[in-house]
């Protein structure tokens, strides 16, 4: 099974995960990742790899969703992609998380987060452009 | 007519339904039955746009959905039914809707309600319209989502001392 990270400034991230489970129940195989102002890089990064060693621990690969391309969260992740085995995917929100835990089995990592960025994308809504249609 | 899933929801089609429910029965097809939402021609629209391609939606009144649903006009489809409240789902049944099993899923407290569970509390009027659906076969089960365990309503009701 694919292994889910999500990492983000603060508690957004665990956050994240509690909301997923009061839609669909407790996620399997999710970790969520907090990282605040007065964490040492290096600290932070000893914590994405164990937690990477942890959620991958199927070798199905991990996918690493972070709040905001060019923050911290998204910037230490980095340093781990490997296409294939670990993608990183930014502007991390709730469609997108909700989706990782219903996609098909049988697609590759890339393909599930090419899937997850599209459903994430498709997650952004102006209440008032349903207006003019 | 080929329903996969009945359920009451008094927030009708959400998160819950969306992306825990309709993957856990495999629904391609939701029925909104309710008579606001099928005479707010915005909140049809917004209903229709939140559901996933591939999912046909239906939002109509009580009395109208029944009507297609026995018309046998979505027999080709996977079919979830939506009730905001006990008494339209009782309505519904008695307008020839059949279903054997009826998911108590969100009917929030209120004042003279009796709680049963974190998102089930019933008034005397929803135990009577209850009990009337259960006379007529109807299997009543509370499970908020499906990865809650299932839960007897009559169960519960003597759990909470009535």
């Amino acid at each position: 099974m694919t292994g889910l990270i999500i990492a983000t400034h603060g508690s957004l991230a665990e956050a994240l995960l509690q909301a997923c489970t009061s839609i669909i129940g407790p996620p399997a195989t999710a970790r969520s990742l907090a990282i605040d102002r007065e964490d040492a890089v290096e600290e932070v990064r000893s914590r994405l790899a164990a937690a990477i060693d942890d959620v991958g621990r199927d070798g199905d690969g991990v996918l690493i969703m972070t709040d905001m391309f060019g923050g911290t969260p998204a910037n230490l992740s980095l340093a781990f992609l490997n296409p294939g085995r670990v993608e990183v995917l930014s502007g991390v929100n709730l469609p997108m998380v909700l989706k990782f835990f219903n996609l098909p089995e049988g697609l590759s990592l890339g393909e599930r987060a090419a899937l997850l960025k599209a459903y994430g994308q498709q997650g952004i809504t102006l209440a008032s452009d349903f207006l003019k249609q | 007519m080929s329903i996969v899933l009945v359920r009451i929801d008094n927030r009708l089609l959400h998160g819950q339904v969306l992306e825990a429910w309709v993957p856990a029965v495999n629904a391609n097809c939701i029925v909104v039955a309710n008579d606001q939402a099928a005479a707010a021609p915005f909140q049809r629209t917004l209903m229709e746009a939140a559901v996933p391609r591939g999912i046909k939606v239906v939002v109509d009144s009580v009395v109208g959905s029944a009507q297609i649903l026995r018309r046998g006009e979505l027999d080709a489809y996977r079919v979830l039914l939506l009730y905001a409240t006990s008494q339209d789902a009782l309505a519904g049944f008695r307008q020839g809707v059949e279903f054997a099993e009826l998911n108590l899923g969100n009917m929030h407290a209120g004042a003279g309600k009796m709680k049963l569970s974190c998102t089930i509390a019933l008034a005397p009027e929803d135990i009577e319209n209850l009990q009337q659906l259960e006379a007529r076969g109807v299997r009543i089960v509370s499970q908020c989502i499906p990865a809650d365990r299932g839960r007897g309503w009559k169960k519960l009701l003597s759990d909470n001392g009535s």
